[in-house]
């Protein structure tokens, strides 16, 4: 059999093709020039002060030293105890946010909870995300007081906004064939969130409670600002005081601790999305 | 029929005798349209006798996926009367709809096994609709349950495997597990959905046969989607052709012409039609 070659096709000319016309993109330039207009608004309404602009790295030359060439170690051991109820409080409501979350957040989910469920715990999703913790936090400690346990409360009712919907969102993504087998198989929707749902979305959720610690943390410091205790408080207090080189412990301290625990929490966030190695099958006899 | 059988038998946690099978599957006019107007079956009357063995053939599109999923109760037919046995499906609702499902074993094209958990765990999906909730929610089962989930995965040889996680198996296992996951049921009709199109030849050949098994070793009336000729034409004793969401075909597997394929396909047999014989 003898092969033929293949002749090389003539390109159609381009008057002679059909082109379907270019679509207007003039939704996406509107857009582009109302954010663009945002933006000189903002710096306009802001007032910035460019002459202190510029002084801005001399500054921050100035008090870096004042806080890091000669910090006073001696304040290392409250420093690490105010760390300590700093992570206690993030810890505690990183728990209390994520249980809550997940027992609201999984109703929320399509193909879970009924439309007259899932629209106002989403619509309660939104208003908590709009509110800071900073701001829950007052209005709690008009309740429990300026204690560690009212930005527990502050972190974990702050961090529903966000991690419910992260859940109803995992929840949603969950490809459909393994709850679909539990529903043939005969299993109730109890049955089928348990044993359909959960197991694939477990990791995934599992991950996403770490990464609300590792914000937890941050933001527990930030919550001491108002007073609620913990590294914050303390900071603020010698902040006030001007004492630059305990100032500097401080910030050295919650530096190291915080990358010390997003290590951690992102080498077993990886542990949990990859899964175990695959370990030796048991024999039955 | 009416669903006066199925609210006779007894509730979740005390159903945990198999159902008394072979069942036959009867549909009678069914209709199924979907929300977006498509029409998956139009007018289907099928009698499928207690014990047989029958492959539906078509190609993607023609209503086989929406067929089964009507005899299971997971499509509700817009017209028509769907009975397995003493169900009739299209009436039942809430806990005996599930009573009728744990009846009706399924395995499906993708397996849809919970890739992060043991075949154990699995396997024990099976039971759900013949064991109390709360036992099912802590994942505490009986002696009897957990003997039933053995034995189901032994006789298809994934006993081994038992305490693996179903994600590290291959597609054979992972079939084979949906199979033993069916097979705890203890059901009297046994569905598969494409059950072989995700396999490679020699594994396809396989696990038709492990289907077939079951057919010929407990009785069990099995019905199994499939696009390819040859396997219908190997394992199964009777043969669907659907079209359109239409029988076109109504007859022999065995003796199925090329020419009965051309009809059922709408275009002339390809080699994609044919998997191989072994």
């Amino acid at each position: 059999m003898t092969a033929t070659a293949t002749q090389p096709t003539q390109p159609t000319p381009a008057s002679a093709l059909t082109i379907p016309p270019r679509p207007r993109r003039l939704a996406t330039r509107a857009a582009g020039l109302v954010v663009s207009l945002v933006i000189v608004l903002a710096f306009w309404d802001i007032d910035i002060e460019w002459d202190k602009v510029a002084q801005l790295p001399t500054d921050l030359v100035h008090y870096g030293a004042l806080m890091f060439s000669d910090p006073d170690w001696s304040m290392l051991g409250e420093a690490a105890l105010q760390t300590w109820r700093s992570v206690s409080m993030a810890w505690i409501g990183a728990i209390l946010g994520v249980v809550l979350s997940t027992l609201l957040g999984i109703p929320a989910a399509q193909g879970v909870g009924p439309v007259w469920v899932r629209l106002p715990l989403r619509w309660i999703f939104a208003v908590i995300r709009a509110m800071p913790e900073v701001l829950i936090a007052i209005i709690i400690l008009t309740v429990t007081g300026l204690t560690p346990f009212t930005g527990a409360l502050a972190l974990a009712i702050g961090g529903i906004g966000t991690h419910a919907k992260w859940t109803y969102e995992t929840i949603e993504a969950v490809p459909p064939g393994t709850a679909e087998a539990v529903r043939a198989s005969g299993g109730s929707l109890t049955e089928v969130i348990r044993w359909g749902l959960w197991p694939v979305a477990a990791p995934e959720l599992m991950s996403l409670a770490l990464y609300r610690f590792e914000i937890n943390v941050r933001t527990s410091a930030i919550l001491g600002l108002i007073g609620v205790g913990g590294i914050g408080a303390m900071l603020t207090n010698y902040t006030q005081f001007r004492q630059w080189d305990t100032v500097g412990v401080l910030i050295i301290v919650v530096i190291v601790v915080t990358m010390i625990i997003d290590a951690i929490s992102g080498a077993i966030r990886r542990r949990i999305m990859e899964g175990a190695k695959v370990r030796g099958v048991e024999r039955i006899h | 029929m009416d669903n006066t059988a199925a609210a006779q038998r007894p509730e979740a946690g005390d159903h945990a005798s198999p159902a008394s099978g072979p069942w036959p599957i009867t549909l009678d006019d069914v209709t199924v349209r979907y929300p977006n107007g498509v029409v998956a079956m139009k007018n289907v009357s099928l009698e499928i006798a207690a014990g047989e063995m029958v492959a539906v053939v078509g190609l993607s599109g023609s209503g086989k996926s929406t067929m089964i999923r009507t005899i299971n109760g997971l499509v509700k037919p817009s017209s028509g009367t769907v009975t397995v046995g003493p169900h009739d499906i299209t009436r039942l609702k809430g806990a005996a709809l599930r009573h009728a499902r744990g009846d009706i074993g399924m395995i499906f094209q993708s397996f849809n096994l919970a890739d992060r958990t043991s075949v154990y765990r699995n396997a024990m999906v099976g039971r759900f609709s013949h064991t109390p909730t709360w036992r099912t929610l802590l994942g505490i089962h009986t002696a009897q349950d957990r003997d039933i989930v053995m034995r189901a995965l032994d006789s298809v040889g994934m006993l081994e495997k038992v305490w693996g996680r179903a994600g590290a198996l291959s597609g054979g296992q992972k079939q084979r597990v949906a199979i033993a996951r069916a097979l705890a049921q203890q059901p009297a009709v046994m569905l598969a959905d494409e059950p072989v199109a995700s396999l490679d030849p020699p594994t396809a050949h396989s696990v038709m046969a492990d289907l077939a098994d079951i057919n010929a070793d407990r009785g069990l009336t099995v019905l199994v989607n499939l696009h390819l000729m040859d396997l219908a034409r190997q394992y199964t004793t009777r043969m669907i052709g659907l079209r359109a969401g239409e029988v076109v075909y109504d007859g022999p597997a065995g003796s199925a012409t090329d020419a009965d394929f051309e009809q059922i396909y709408g275009r002339p047999v390809q080699s994609r039609d044919r998997l191989g014989e072994q």
